[in-house]
């Protein structure tokens, strides 16, 4: 988004108030979704729910075209489109939701760096376990990223996002590393984690902030998504305070709505 | 006691040990640390075990070249800068390592690689003028495409045609970037206690070329000049860890800068005679190949009396060319 078009947004965005018809697009959550998308939806819409703006979550399969960044998930509020969470957060911001202005400048300084640890390391091993990992990329990634098309296309949807993310990964260094590798980094990204929030209710004491919300969407997607090995997931286990921080947005957040 | 790892880096220049970022954090790393390399500044990526530069040839003969697989190699053998830092410290130098690679290095890509003024004039001819003779035309085109690509991933599906846009919103990030690293290291010398870790090499690796490159398009170098401790923390590690390189420039420069106007610079073109002569030769060969290349019918002609049997590929077109005569 160009300057101009984001300092008319946030003027828009400041002389509206949060309309009851706010929409959260994201892929089909059965048959299609998949780990990373799934994990960026859950804190857009946990990051949502701890300012406690209504979002309405919608299921479409063309998702992913609909979005202006072609990434997942994107929120339609009156008459504006804005998609991934960096920029939701600026967006609510300019509507007099923030969850960071209690913090000082080097909390914030930190809590920035941390929302990048999360997607460098947990986002990006995500991607790659998605479609680097030959066994995930055959049995899970490709059947459900193309599940919404018929038989041509289907496959080279696939193939193409496959090549994409490769490519991503090649560029950025993590081609030649091994799934075991990965598995390491996730470790020590969520041992960082762990270390940061100790024995705090939230990262930056009683308050949530995005970075909870980040941190929720990621943890908890991976906790309870079905992959082809539970390494993933058992290598997050080890981290007990991370758990509970998990049960603990969850019971906040999202239990009473459900039930 | 076995040999030590050998280093292979690009060579320095303003001022600087190495002029790429990933050589230099493995450099200061190293320095931190204080573990023996043998170091090897070269200008040949070629010449390097693995083809790319940086890389570290250990004493196993194993070669790696990413910097943070360096690192952990090196603090495998004891060489750990971080010794010092509690759990906590360690968790925040990975975030914000982590911030670097996210927010900064895209700003960094565009800076010296998109943004046409300071690849021409300073990208491209540092690498035009350090690598060896054909390497010169050919890697600095494609070292640019590479770095192209890699932003283009790194942004994600949109092209690079944003131009201003683009500009505008990755120079945004990393000054944003460059306010936080700013904010957390405050009034003191390192980001950690009294003694560099790895988040300063990082730091120092990411900021210095920007620091100490003179470029035409200076946008994002004057933002980092206005942060005065983030800037006078690339030269503090400059001048304590790298006191060579350091003094060099200063005195290079002391010599050289003040004599050269802006735009004469074009005339200071080091080894100018030897350049000459080379661009006389190869004027010279170009012209007598031409000559041979036109002139081979006489030539053959003579030969064919000398020797016995016409060559290898007349003998297989002629009775082809009889065959199609025959035929018509």
């Amino acid at each position: 988004m160009s300057l101009a078009a984001e300092a008319f947004v946030s003027q828009m965005a400041a002389a509206e108030p949060w309309p009851e018809s706010a929409t959260l697009y994201q892929p089909l959550k059965e048959d299609q979704i998949l780990l990373s998308d799934c994990a960026s939806s859950l804190a857009v819409q946990a990051y949502l729910r701890m300012c406690g703006l209504p979002v309405q979550v919608v299921y479409k399969s063309n998702a992913e075209y609909m979005s202006p960044s072609g990434k997942i998930p994107f929120i339609h509020v009156g008459n504006q489109v804005v998609s991934e969470l960096g920029p939701i957060v600026q967006f609510t911001k300019a509507k007099g939701n923030s969850l960071s202005d209690g913090l000082d400048d080097v909390q914030r300084a930190e809590m920035k760096a941390y929302m990048e640890l999360v997607n460098n390391m947990l986002l990006t091993a995500e991607l790659y376990i998605q479609w680097c990992d030959d066994a995930t990329a055959a049995e899970i990634s490709r059947p459900r990223y193309s599940s919404p098309y018929s038989w041509p296309l289907s496959n080279v949807l696939a193939y193409q996002k496959q090549w994409e993310v490769r490519r991503k990964m090649n560029a950025i260094g993590w081609g030649e590393k091994t799934l075991e590798q990965v598995y390491d980094d996730v470790t020590q990204c969520c041992q960082a984690l762990s270390q940061r929030l100790g024995t705090q209710p939230y990262f930056f004491n009683k308050q949530p902030t995005e970075l909870d919300a980040l941190v929720f969407g990621h943890l908890f997607t991976i906790l309870t998504t079905r992959l082809t090995s539970t390494e993933l997931a058992e290598r997050i286990k080890s981290c007990s305070n991370l758990l509970s921080f998990c049960r603990r947005i969850e019971q906040t957040y999202f239990e009473d709505k459900s039930s | 006691m076995a040999a030590p790892d050998e280093l292979f880096c690009w060579e320095g220049a303003w001022g600087l040990p190495s002029v790429s970022s990933d050589c230099l954090t493995v450099l200061a790393y190293a320095q931190f640390a204080g573990a023996p390399l043998k170091l090897r500044k070269i200008s040949n990526p070629w010449r390097s075990p693995s083809g790319s530069l940086p890389a570290l040839r250990t004493n196993q003969n194993e070669t790696l070249s990413r910097p943070a697989d360096i690192i952990i190699h090196l603090r495998k053998q004891k060489f750990n800068a971080d010794y010092d830092l509690s759990a906590r410290e360690g968790a925040d130098s990975l975030a914000f390592i982590s911030l670097l690679e996210e927010r900064l290095k895209p700003a960094l890509i565009y800076n010296s690689w998109v943004d046409s003024k300071n690849y021409v004039e300073v990208t491209r001819r540092w690498y035009a003028e350090h690598l060896p003779f054909p390497l010169n035309f050919l890697l600095p085109g494609r070292m640019q495409r590479q770095q192209l690509e890699t932003l283009r991933l790194l942004r994600g599906e949109e092209s690079l045609e944003g131009g201003e846009e683009l500009e505008k919103e990755l120079y945004r990030e990393a000054s944003d970037c460059m306010n936080l690293l700013s904010q957390r290291l405050g009034a003191r010398k390192f980001f950690f206690r009294d003694s560099p870790s790895s988040l300063d090499a990082y730091v120092f690796a990411y900021l210095a070329p920007l620091l100490k490159a003179k470029l035409p398009n200076g946008k994002l170098q004057q933002h980092l000049k206005s942060l005065e401790n983030l800037s006078s923390f690339c030269s503090n590690i400059l001048l304590l860890y790298f006191p060579h390189d350091a003094r060099e420039s200063s005195g290079g420069q002391k010599s050289s800068s003040p004599p050269q106007p802006e735009g004469g610079d074009y005339d200071h073109v080091p080894n100018k005679r030897r350049k000459q002569l080379m661009s006389v030769l190869v004027a010279l060969g170009a012209m007598l190949s031409y000559a041979v290349l036109t002139g081979i019918l006489s030539i053959q002609h003579m030969q064919k009396e000398a020797l016995e049997a016409p060559p290898p590929d007349r003998q297989t077109l002629d009775p082809l060319d009889e065959d199609e005569e025959g035929d018509g």
